[in-house]
This record gives structure tokens, C-alpha cells and sequence, in this order.
């Protein structure tokens, strides 16, 4: 693995025990490194073209649509069927059997065959077999609540209410984005070659921007069919403001514990550009720049709606915090050293979310320097063991780079609450607690910090005994110690790999570590519906497929879609209400 | 059926930790078995054929040591498979050779041995040549010589019978790797032997599979499939009112 560094700002980087706190990446927000964004980015810069081969959808809005995805390296499809589901089939959880729309993206062209095998298998998700042609495989069911008044009100021929969008941004929500393998479809291994694909998570965000644009599609013929008379299609502005939304659950946290090398790169890449961004020296120009991303950061914050009390009062704190900053810029000239006064200020005086934010803003402030990190995020990941390393130099690598987990004790319950396991139930991951529940004997080992402070009482003992053994002879001695030892070794020259906590503690946040993951596929809105369960919008400002190929449209312009607004619209009669009047 | 890498791997490990596996064992084991898929090397069969005795073995023994000095080293595997005992027999070697230069480690009483090949790419991604030599049946005998070199992620690989067989040759169950740290140790037929060549695969063929493998998938046959799976299926805690609490998630699919 390597770390390049193409921004020479390492020693400006945050150090690890203040980034890898739990809360602190639970309270970052979506950034332009963020997966979404990223993508499209790359879509607008090589004028990707999304169209419509297929819409052949019933009156109910059932049937199948084929999307042909254009790049100047290949061709694409993404293939959507939608089908009708019973009310007690609808749940937005990963054990569920049916689902509204299932979709899938396609490398190449859809010949007959491919397409009667994917209609007989994606929607069965799971329990189907997918071909390796077949890059991402998603499913997603309908916001019911916004779908139905926004057909209504489009038959009517008026604009539905964008506050609408504002309390549930979209009219669908997955449930999983499957890639790399799952079911048949192509390993990642795979698409590392393919240059539309390599970085993390793009095909999956493709999937996502797809079902958006279908979203849309769909919308618009329903109220056509309801009303053709009177139909009018959703206004440009309300379609840039629709994304599509996601719930998510613990099944997030067993990818961030088990890629702590693709952490670590995700992390530095974001640190490297924030450092990078803290040096620029502040021109009044800057400086209102900023005031301005902060301004629109804030009311994005003031507007958006859940019904979660903790999420509500969070929300209400940093609004109030951002008014603060706000506040502080408006009375602090411009001077180099703005950005790094502005932080240090923060560090003292604003929540950690609000901290976050102004890292956010300060990296959106110079997309000339950090976009070119976007093909950084990703890297091979190998874990070797070095056996000829000296137990002393282990022990020492551990004291140094790991003291975070050597707090953790045997004996606290408070240490020892939690415990991680898989369940029968589609193998969805789940939390339960080690006084009370079953399944202790089969728990996942998803608590690194325990991990490396039980290795470490071991290796104390074992090293008194044989100061000059080499690992490989302590690990022959104590062979379940091999994984984390090599998990250890590989880690310790990186700073920001691992998440310093200990995942059994019963003051541990799940939710801190969904947000972590969701922060940088680029989600926003953050609904929670319990402490360990989440619904977020991804998309929602994105510019449509038809902007990408815009020539009027420059990148600049069609990339400032971070924290979208409400549009200024009320509810007004549209062309088909204005045809029946005349 | 067909599946790809990253599925094979990861019920690959779940199956071999619901078989006992220690966390890293399970995972080195399926990361052996894909590597040989991958590359042509019938991971799975291997897999398939031992299978059996693997659940009978006690996994939770580990590998003994019961020679060593500075360049070699002697591990009894105590007749159980290669897939998580091997490793760390192999990382001793690896030491062995840091330090001098050249290593002999010695394996007594392992089978799955084949499998073991899969876990000498990683040796060698580590910028160590490293050769494996066993014999593998006794009628005919039938010897395998395995030589990846430094830096190489396919090894040579031949597999041989000898016509004449030494009057005092009794069949083995062992295994001895070299490694070596300047110099790369290549299999090279004596001109002068009269070798029944069984096999020889090169690096090429290796890696023009693994290119087909990626693009294809890999072929499986269903009844292993649902083999591993239902060993997969040990790890998973049994799901109840209580347990579905612990996902988070609420009952209302409504926004």
C-alpha cells in the first residue's frame, strides 16, 4: 500500500487522537471528496450521457426501464423493474422479500437473454444469481407519502409543495447497493481497471443517480396517465432538489472496522485536503466566499426536518453554533492566516459538528487543489504478517500507535456491555447485550481496541520470558493472536485507519459510525430512526442528466450542488391548469 | 453455478470459522482456496476432498514445533490440513530466512498440502523466492515441485512420477519449503532423468486463468456451494423478538 501525497501539507495534518475519535466522525458532513459528489464531478467533466432506451411502464407505473449510460471509455445500462408490492410486504429493512423497483447496472449492451435472466433475478436480490457483467444490484421502495401527493398534485397541473421535499427529500429510498461480487455480479477486482469505476463506491453511486432520474420518469407518466389533460411534469428545480434516499443500520460498521487501510485513505485524503485548504491564505474574496458556503451551510441546517429529538436537538445546536461562526467571520477581516485563527477559534468556542462544517466549507473554498484527490481514495489492501519482527519492537508499536485501546479492561462492565453478531435473519448485523442476550459464542471480532489490549497482556507476558523471540515465535505460542497481530503491524505506520473506541462500551454511539461511512458517500439529511438506524438523502441538488452534457452548463456551476436549499417556490398552477383556464 | 472472488472468499472464511477456525486462520485458508481457484489450481476440489476430514479434526490444536535452529526448522502438523496449520510454519521460514539469508522448514504430518501454495504467493509477494517440494502418492511416485520467484504472484509448478522408485522409499506425508532472499531457486529438469511430466504449468497460464476467472466468474458446483453455506450458517446467532430489537430498525416502512 502506498501513501501518495500529492499535497505537500503533511505537517499541517490534524493528528490522529483528535481525528479518529468516534464522535468527531460522527459528526462529519458530506464534503466534494465525497463518493456523490465525485462521481459527479467525472460525469459533468466527460459530459456522461444518461438516456431513457426503454420506459415501457404500465398505467400503475409498473413495467421495466432501461437506462444507457454513455462514457468516453464504455457503455452501460441500468436495467429497473418495478413491480407492484403488497402493503405487508413494504420494510425498508435488509430482511425484507420485496421491494418496489430493483434495479441493477449493466456493463455493455442488454442482449435479450441477459435481460430475461436479470428479469427473473434481480428482483429476488439475494435469493438470485446475478451475471458477472452485472456491476451493482440495488432495490428501492417508494416514499409513499410524497409519491402520492406529488402524482396528485402534478395531475393537477400544479407543482407539489417543495417543503415536501425539504421534510423527505425523494420519492424513493434503497435499502442496499450491492457491488463487488455479491451474488454473482463483478468483483471490484474488476472494475479497478475500468477508469469510469475505480474509485470507491462509484458504481454504486451510479446505481443511486440512475433510480433518481427514473424517479422522476416515473412521476411524471403517472400524473400523465392520471390526467393527461392537465398533467404537468415536475418543475426543473424540484427534480434537481429530489434525491434519493437510503436506510441503513449496523451493517455500515463491519465494512469501517474491516477496511481500515480503505479508512485510512479516506481519511487522509480528506485531512490532506483540509490541511491543504488551512494554508491558502484568505483574500477578502475568500473570506466572503466562505461567509457565503456558511450562510447557505446554515439555512440547509435551519431547514432540514426530523422527527428523531436528539437528531432535532443536534440540529438545533449547530445551527446555532454555525450562526456563531457566522457571526465571528463577519467580524474578522480578511488575512492569510484567516482559516487557521477560524479553526483554532472553533476548536474552542463551536460543537464538534460545527468544527466539522468548517472543514467541510474550507475544502468546497479550493477545488483546484483537492479534486485530484478524488483518484486517491482507493488502494489494494493487503495485511502481511512480518514474523521476524522482535516481540519488544510489537510491544512497543502498540504503546505508540495503539495506547487508545490499552484503557480497555476485562473486568469493566461498562467496557464489556455490547457485543456484535450476525443474525440468521439474511445475516444482518446486530448488537446485543453480553449480560442479558444469547449469541455471545458466535459474536463477530469487530472490537479492535479489546483485541489489542488483550494481544498486548499476552505479548507483556510473553516478551518478560523471550525479550529477543521474534513474533512469529510469540504467535506460535499464542496462534489466535495471528490476526490482529498482522492487523497491528500493517496499521501502526497509519494514522488514521483505525477508530478509536472501544465498540463494547455501553456509551458507544452506533450511529457515530454510520454517519462516518454515510458522510463520505456524500448523504445528507440525516433522519434517524433509532440509535443504530438512519435515513439519509443522497443526490438531492445533483444537477440532472440532461445538465451533464450542457455545454452552457460549466463544471464550476453544475459542482456547487453541497447543502441544497429549498427552492423559492410555493404551490402554484402550472401550464396544464393555465391550458384549462384558457 | 458461477460465483465471483470476493463471494467465494468471504463464505469461504465464514464456513472455515463455522468449522473453528480461529478469525485469522479462516481467513487465510479461503484466501488459499481462492488463490488456487483463481489460478486454476482446483481450490475447491481440494477443498471438496478433504472436507470431511477437516470436521473431524480438533482446530483448536496448533502446529508444534519440534526442531529448530537458525536456518531450519522441523513443524508436525499432527496429521490435520494445511489450511491452518501451514501458515505459520511458513512465517517461521520467512523469519528464518530474513535473518540468514536461506531457510529449510519442514512439515511432517499435513495433508491439503496443495493448498499450501496458496499461501507461499504471499511469501513471495514479500520479495522472497521460495520453492515447495513433496511427494504426493507413492504408486506412481509422483513428486510436485512448486517455485515462485521474488516478487512473482504465479509460482512454476511441476508434478512428475519417477520410473524408477529407490527400493527403501516409504510414503510421506511432509512437506519442505526453501526460501531464499537474493536469488530466485526455478525448477529445472536434470537432462539426464527420465521424467514422466504429468504437469507443468507456468506463470502465464496462471495468470491468463485468473483473467478469465475475473471476467467469467468462477465455477462451482451447487452442492459444495450450499456445503459452504450451511456451514456459514454456525457463525449466525439464531434470530428472535429480542435479537431484531438489536438491528435498530423500526417496524413502519413509512415517510
Amino acid at each position: 500500500m502506498s501513501w501518495a501525497d500529492t499535497l505537500s501539507t503533511t505537517d499541517n495534518l490534524r493528528p490522529a487522537d483528535q481525528v479518529m475519535q468516534l464522535d468527531r466522525l460522527g459528526s462529519m458532513f458530506a464534503s466534494r471528496l465525497s463518493f456523490a459528489r465525485s462521481l459527479v464531478r467525472k460525469m459533468i467533466k466527460e459530459r456522461w450521457q444518461i438516456g431513457n432506451a426503454v420506459f415501457d411502464l404500465n398505467d400503475q407505473g409498473h413495467g421495466t426501464a432501461i437506462y444507457r449510460i454513455t462514457t468516453p471509455q464504455g457503455l452501460y445500462h441500468c436495467v429497473i423493474f418495478c413491480r407492484e408490492l403488497r402493503a405487508d410486504q413494504r420494510s425498508d429493512r435488509v430482511i425484507a422479500e420485496a421491494w418496489d423497483v430493483t434495479f441493477a447496472i449493466v456493463e455493455g449492451d442488454v442482449e435479450a437473454e441477459l435481460l430475461q435472466h436479470m428479469a427473473d433475478n434481480v428482483p429476488l436480490q439475494e435469493a438470485g444469481r446475478l451475471s458477472s457483467r452485472v456491476l451493482v444490484l440495488s432495490r428501492a421502495n417508494k416514499s409513499l407519502r410524497n409519491f402520492g401527493q406529488f402524482v396528485a398534485a402534478l395531475a393537477a397541473g400544479e407543482q407539489p409543495d417543495p417543503a415536501a421535499l425539504t421534510a423527505v427529500g425523494y420519492l424513493y429510498r434503497t435499502t442496499a447497493v450491492y457491488g463487488n461480487g455479491k451474488f454473482g455480479i463483478a468483483d471490484f477486482a474488476r472494475l479497478e481497471r475500468n477508469t469510469d469505476f475505480n474509485r470507491p463506491f462509484s458504481a454504486q453511486m451510479l446505481a443511486v443517480y440512475v433510480l433518481r432520474q427514473f424517479s422522476i420518469e416515473q412521476l411524471n407518466h403517472l400524473a400523465k396517465v392520471q390526467a393527461p389533460d392537465t398533467a404537468v411534469e415536475l418543475a426543473p428545480e424540484l427534480q434537481r432538489y429530489l434525491g434519493i434516499g437510503n436506510s441503513t443500520g449496523l451493517g455500515m460498521a463491519p465494512f469501517l472496522i474491516n477496511h481500515p487501510q480503505l479508512i485510512q485513505q479516506w481519511i487522509y485524503g480528506r485531512e490532506r485536503a483540509l490541511a491543504c485548504a488551512r494554508l491558502q491564505p484568505a483574500s477578502n474574496k475568500c473570506r466572503n466566499k466562505l461567509l457565503a458556503l456558511m450562510r447557505r451551510a446554515h439555512r440547509y441546517l435551519q431547514q432540514t426536518v426530523t422527527e428523531d429529538q436528539a437528531q432535532t436537538q443536534r440540529n438545533r445546536n449547530i445551527v446555532q453554533s454555525v450562526q456563531e461562526v457566522i457571526d465571528w467571520l463577519e467580524r474578522t477581516p480578511a488575512h492569510p492566516a484567516l482559516y487557521r485563527e477560524l479553526t483554532d477559534w472553533a476548536d474552542n468556542h463551536s460543537s464538534v459538528e460545527a468544527q466539522e462544517l468548517i472543514n467541510t466549507l474550507l475544502i468546497e473554498m479550493y477545488p483546484e487543489l483537492v479534486d485530484s484527490l478524488d483518484d486517491e481514495l482507493g488502494c489494494h489492501e493487503t495485511m502481511d504478517l512480518q514474523p521476524d519482527m522482535k516481540v519488544r519492537k510489537l510491544k512497543e508499536l502498540i504503546e505508540q500507535n495503539f495506547a487508545w485501546a490499552l484503557s480497555y479492561s476485562e473486568e469493566s462492565a461498562e467496557d464489556n456491555y455490547w457485543f456484535w453478531y450476525r443474525s440468521a435473519e439474511k445475516e444482518e448485523p446486530r448488537l446485543g447485550i453480553r449480560a442479558e442476550e444469547s449469541g455471545v459464542e458466535k459474536e463477530t471480532a469487530l472490537a479492535i481496541g479489546p483485541r489489542i489490549s488483550r494481544c498486548y497482556t499476552l505479548l507483556t507476558a510473553f516478551v518478560q520470558n523471550n525479550p529477543s523471540a521474534m513474533v512469529v515465535e510469540f504467535l506460535m505460542a499464542r496462534p489466535k493472536q495471528k490476526e490482529i497481530v498482522r492487523r497491528i503491524q500493517t496499521m501502526a505506520p497509519t494514522p488514521y485507519g483505525e477508530i478509536r473506541a472501544n465498540l463494547w462500551h455501553r456509551d458507544m454511539k452506533p450511529m457515530h459510525l454510520l454517519r462516518t461511512k454515510l458522510s463520505f458517500f456524500g448523504a445528507g439529511r440525516f433522519d434517524p430512526k433509532s440509535d443504530r438506524w438512519v435515513r439519509i438523502t443522497l443526490f438531492q441538488g445533483a444537477p440532472l442528466a440532461v445538465e451533464l452534457t450542457n455545454p452552457a452548463l460549466a463544471l464550476d456551476q453544475l459542482d456547487d450542488w453541497s447543502f441544497p436549499l429549498q427552492p423559492n417556490r410555493q404551490p402554484e398552477k402550472q401550464q396544464g391548469k393555465q391550458a384549462e383556464t384558457e | 453455478m458461477k460465483v465471483s472472488f470476493n463471494e467465494l472468499q468471504g463464505l469461504s472464511r465464514k464456513a472455515f470459522s463455522g468449522v473453528g477456525f480461529d478469525d485469522g486462520d479462516a481467513s487465510d485458508a479461503a484466501d488459499m482456496v481462492v488463490w488456487m481457484e483463481a489460478h486454476g489450481l482446483n481450490g475447491i476440489q481440494s477443498l471438496k476432498r478433504s472436507l470431511a476430514f477437516i470436521l473431524e479434526e480438533d482446530q483448536s490444536h496448533s502446529p508444534e514445533i519440534i526442531y529448530q535452529d537458525a536456518d531450519l526448522c522441523v513443524i508436525d502438523a499432527h496429521n490435520r490440513t494445511a489450511l491452518n496449520n501451514a501458515s505459520l510454519a511458513i512465517e517461521l521460514g520467512y523469519a528464518k530466512c530474513r535473518a540468514r539469508g536461506l531457510s529449510v522448514t519442514k512439515i511432517r504430518h499435513c495433508h491439503n498440502r496443495m493448498l499450501i501454495v496458496g499461501y507461499l504467493s504471499r511469501v513471495a509477494r514479500r520479495n522472497m523466492s521460495v520453492t515447495a517440494f513433496w511427494r504426493d502418492s507413492h504408486q506412481p511416485l509422483t513428486e510436485i515441485l512448486v517455485s515462485f520467484k521474488a516478487d512473482e504472484e504465479a509460482p512454476e509448478i511441476c508434478m512428475y512420477s519417477l520410473d524408477d522408485v529407490p527400493d527403501d522409499t516409504e510414503p510421506n506425508d511432509g512437506i519442505t519449503l526453501v526460501m531464499v532472499n537474493h536469488v530466485n531457486l526455478m525448477p529445472d529438469f536434470k537432462a539426464d532423468q527420465t521424467l514422466n511430466n504429468l504437469l507443468h504449468q507456468d506463470k502465464h497460464s496462471m495468470n491468463n486463468w485468473q483473467e478469465h476467472a475475473l471476467a467469467e466468474g468462477i465455477e462451482v458446483e451447487p452442492e459444495m456451494w450450499d456445503r459452504l453455506k450451511e456451514l456459514a450458517t454456525r457463525i449466525l446467532v439464531e434470530s428472535s423478538d429480542d435479537s431484531r430489537q438489536g438491528a435498530g430498525a423500526g417496524t413502519s416502512d413509512s415517510d
